[in-house]
């Protein structure tokens, strides 16, 4: 989400974290000198009390006011907040009044006799506890504390990885992740918006103050699939505002769960009619090979590259572009007639800078460039092209046949090269290969009319 | 040259005098109150301090030429990389091109019925006929290639190409007028002032030719009928850099881009350096985006001198590929001419290229000015769409041809048996889209069989426009820009992609 606070007060408040321990100390030191004081009392102990106290509640005021900048950022739940707020404030508040009886300005006849020093002293401390404990889950989180703690730890399951889809129970590996993405945050056993937690099936199954979440096999009247599957400014659209709404796919799966699994905790992907969207998006999710095809050729899964191979890369002089903002995944382009017949031994040691982005590189244009053969044998490495241009450059048959290990692609562009006919077979093995350009080359009508019948071919295309 | 330009400085001693207090004061700001101080210091020099962190920015991603801007672009694989969208200014009548409506002959002259017109607004043209005589097209209509798509005798190159094409046959659009519905077309705003879609895929994608602009627009010569204006392919409330340049026909392709008489141009690099040097003073001191816009250009200019002239020289081009564009193409600024330069520049990785051409209006004989119009553009077209698919192009070049509204079925003015004419019709009319992720050889949508009304899979403008960025990577609900205190988009906050018509 873009704040619009501005950065100064960002950068004032991350001290929060820093100032925050100073009145700790402070108002726990002037408390504890205070319990000695019951026995030993001396004058300077008086004044240190004294100062410690003011100390603290200074150092209170400004930890809060740093503290409320910190909370401008945004990135804190806010129930929480706002307690740890209030008791922050009431922590400051009290540390003045607790200074000013001490130092005796505050000096209230009624409390005559009461202690009143020791009682605000305990106050503060009780006070600087809570705060703190509140402070302390806003940033570890609310089970940071007790995580490891010898009682009541509740085992966290870990799925074991699958291998075949088939296996995959629907509820454990495609459901309840998409639930704890994207709705756990609110409904689990210590936070129930709306009365409703997905902590576990007993819990899901029970439903909400609204009645139940689902109803099996009926996706139309189960409330959570209507939810969110309604307009995105509609008062009951689940996520609310503000939070990452479902995609089209987890849409899905939910709805495939509820209607056609009958919403069974334990059921199997194997025991179910699977339909071939279903099957594709479980895929991905799972990160298992799509072997239905309909979401064509899935993205691969790459590592990010670091800036500098890209820099390097680029003052090689190719121009790279990112196809999707964050994926790694890239276009990359060496402008046409970089490389020319004067300097064509150079373009073996362009190609090579590429090697470190070789799964990366999705599109790749090398039009005019005295692209060779020999070069083609580092394409071939670029195993998840999908679209490459190595029109007009001096290409023939056998470099084609470096490139039959690249399954991916599925537009090739070779007008204006040295191919022939002969390259046919080639194009057969790429799997994917959807179109092939071969203007200007010394393919015929008639040949390109001869591949026509055999199955699973690529459009091969002419001019005029 | 030497300058001493460090900083901006007056030139008049008294104003200098109390700069140099001005610097004192500076001093002991920054040097005697520590942290606040610096905050202070910074404040005054700018208005950073005070502008929040852009999120994208913040996200790791350092390599500024990759992101080109901090959008987070694109949202999505992208089909398309290139785009050119042959405008059809005027209203092509689809009924006498496309939309072949062959029970419309044994109605000739019967009034529309208005169970049809529905009581739909009319134009101030033929509002107050007393009768609306239906005139079924006179020009022969035929199937054509594999996909059996219908084309009237009009465009007899077209028809070679249509297993290419993919037909939008149920277009509509909420304008009836000229001028407000090819503003709500290219810009999805009847009213002027929101940026082009060429500029808002310049802004959202940025350039992948340094030497050239991203957005051109190039108008038929000679162009009669409908007016055009720059503000077609303007940019709005984008940054300037992003409008569209128009490329004119004959011996200045930019204007004023050449160098006047009797100047060498030789020093010229060093004066802009020195005023690349001043303009970015006066950034630092006003802060104004405009000042970085306006260095854009003066760079972009000098890159042009010599990447136009070069681009927009067509002589290398061998006879074959004139004969195919038809014999205007060797006629610089005619629409023939114009597809061809738009080639050339696609070729160059220019993204978004805009032809305009006018004169598609025709109220009165339909027939005659659909042929003539037809004549002037059809080979054209169709030699585009031919040359992009043979260099491998249409693989990732979005092509699009259409105008900003059909034409009705009734007669506007008298019908006789081989005259008629045609009012504005927003209700429906074809488009046709090609390349980069469209389906080829694919009719989507159905009209009435009046012609009248959408019947199956209706697309509106802004459905037009979602689609048009999606296929460059775009989600149109997330491409936005805030101005005047609103976040505005393309599509404003309408607009479905149509995916039953991409691959």
């Amino acid at each position: 989400m873009e704040s619009n606070v501005p950065d100064f007060i960002l950068f004032l408040g991350r001290f929060h974290p820093l100032v925050v321990h100073l009145p700790i100390g402070f108002l726990i030191f002037a408390f504890l000198l205070e319990i000695y004081g019951r026995w030993h009392r001396n004058p300077a102990l008086t004044m240190v009390i004294g100062l410690a106290l003011f100390g603290g509640a200074i150092s209170a005021l400004v930890a809060s006011v740093l503290g409320y900048m910190l909370s401008l950022g945004g990135d804190y739940e806010q129930t929480m907040l706002d307690t740890h707020f209030w008791f922050g404030a009431a922590t400051t508040i009290v540390a003045f009044i607790a200074s000013a009886i001490h130092s005796g300005k505050l000096n209230i006849p009624k409390l005559k006799g009461l202690k009143s020093n020791m009682a605000g002293l305990s106050l503060v401390v009780l006070l600087v506890g809570i705060t703190g404990h509140y402070g302390g889950n806003l940033t570890h989180g609310s089970d940071y504390l007790f995580k490891y703690a010898p009682f009541g730890r509740s085992e966290k399951v870990v799925l074991p990885p699958i291998v075949k889809l088939e296996e995959a129970e629907v509820y454990a590996y495609l459901v309840n992740p998409i639930l704890e993405a994207k709705c756990t945050s609110c409904h689990n056993s210590s936070k129930k918006k709306g009365g409703l937690s997905f902590q576990d099936s007993v819990a899901f199954k029970k439903g909400g103050k609204n009645g139940e979440a689902f109803i099996a096999g009926n996706v139309a009247k189960s409330e959570m699939v209507r939810r969110v599957m309604l307009d995105p400014h509609h008062e009951d659209f689940m996520p609310p505002e503000g939070k990452t709404p479902l995609t089209d796919g987890e849409k899905q799966i939910l709805s495939f769960w509820i209607e056609k699994a009958n919403a069974d905790f334990k059921v199997k992907l194997a025991d179910l009619e699977t339909p071939e969207d279903i099957t594709s998006i479980a895929s991905n999710m799972l990160g298992l090979e799509d072997v239905t095809g309909k979401s064509g050729i899935p993205l691969p899964k790459v590592k990010p590259v670091s800036a500098e191979i890209l820099r390097d890369i680029e003052d090689a002089g190719f121009k790279i572009r990112e196809l999707i903002f964050g994926s790694g995944l890239y276009e990359v382009v060496l402008p046409p007639e970089s490389i020319t017949s004067k300097d064509s031994g150079e373009l073996e040691g362009k190609l090579e800078k590429l090697l470190p982005l070789k799964l990366n590189i999705l599109w790749l244009s090398l039009r005019d460039n005295m692209v060779q053969d020999e070069h083609l044998k580092t394409i071939g490495q670029f195993v998840n092209l999908q679209k490459l241009e190595i029109e007009k450059n001096p290409i023939t048959d056998v470099g084609i046949a470096e490139l039959t290990g690249i399954q991916s692609i599925t537009g090739l562009n070779l007008y204006q090269t040295k191919i022939t006919a002969s390259s046919f077979e080639n194009f057969l093995k790429m799997k994917g290969l959807k179109r092939v350009y071969v203007w200007g080359t010394t393919i015929t009508v008639d040949e390109v009319a001869s591949f026509r019948d055999i199955e699973n071919r690529p459009e091969v295309i002419l001019g005029m | 040259m030497c300058d001493h330009h460090d900083i901006l400085r007056s030139n008049n001693r008294d104003l200098q005098g109390i700069e140099k207090q001005w610097d004192r004061r500076e001093f002991f700001k920054k040097t005697s109150l520590g942290l606040g101080a610096m905050a202070l210091g910074s404040l005054l020099q700018s208005e950073k301090l005070w502008s929040a962190v852009n999120s994208v920015a913040d996200s790791g991603n350092s390599l500024h030429s990759l992101t080109k801007n901090n959008l987070g672009l694109p949202h999505h694989l992208p089909k398309a990389k290139r785009i050119v969208y042959l405008f059809q200014s005027g209203g092509p009548s689809q009924l006498d091109l496309f939309d072949y409506k062959p029970k419309l002959k044994d109605m000739f002259g019967q009034d529309l019925p208005d169970s049809i017109r529905a009581g739909q607004r009319l134009t101030g043209m033929s509002a107050d006929q007393t009768a609306f005589p239906i005139a079924a097209s006179t020009l022969n209509f035929k199937q054509y290639g594999e996909s059996r798509a219908w084309v009237s005798e009009a465009m007899p190159y077209l028809s070679e190409v249509v297993d290419d094409l993919c037909f939008i046959k149920g277009m509509h659009t909420d304008a009836i007028n000229h001028d407000p519905a090819i503003t709500f077309f290219q810009t999805g705003s009847q009213q002027p002032g929101r940026p082009s879609i060429g500029s808002w895929i310049s802004y959202g994608l940025g350039s992948d030719n340094d030497n050239l602009p991203t957005f051109i627009s190039l108008v038929s010569k000679n162009g009669s009928g409908q007016p055009l204006y720059s503000r077609l392919w303007g940019n709005g409330f984008l940054p300037t850099e992003h409008q569209g340049v128009q490329f004119r026909s004959g011996k200045d392709p930019v204007l004023y881009l050449g160098d006047p008489e009797n100047y060498d141009g030789k020093d010229r690099r060093q004066m802009l350096d020195y005023l690349k040097k001043l303009n970015g003073m006066a950034y630092d001191a006003f802060g104004d985006p405009e000042i970085n816009a306006r260095i854009a250009q003066y760079e972009m200019a000098y890159r042009m001198q010599t990447s136009v002239p070069e681009v927009t020289d067509t002589s290398d081009e061998p006879d074959y590929i004139f004969d195919m564009y038809g014999p205007d193409s060797r006629n610089a600024g005619t629409y023939a001419a114009n597809c061809l330069m738009a080639r050339k520049l696609l070729e160059k990785d220019v993204k978004f290229v805009q032809l305009y051409h006018q004169g598609w209006d025709q109220h009165g004989n339909c027939p005659g000015g659909v042929k003539y119009q037809s004549k002037n553009t059809d080979q054209g077209t169709a030699a585009l769409i031919k040359d992009l698919k043979q260099r491998g192009m249409l693989e990732d070049t979005l092509v699009v041809w259409g105008g900003e509204f059909g034409r009705t079925v009734y007669s506007q003015g008298q019908l006789t048996e081989t005259n008629y004419g045609r009012d504005h019709h927003p209700k429906a009319f074809t488009m046709f889209m090609a390349g980069a992720g469209m389906k080829p050889g694919f009719t989507y949508g159905e009209t009435d069989d009046f012609g009248y009304n959408i019947i199956k899979d209706p697309v509106h403008t802004h459905d037009f426009q979602a689609t048009l960025l999606h296929l460059f990577g775009i989600d149109h609900e997330r491409l936005t820009f805030k101005h005047q205190g609103r976040r505005f988009r393309l599509t404003d906050v309408h607009g479905d992609v149509v995916k039953d018509i991409l691959v």
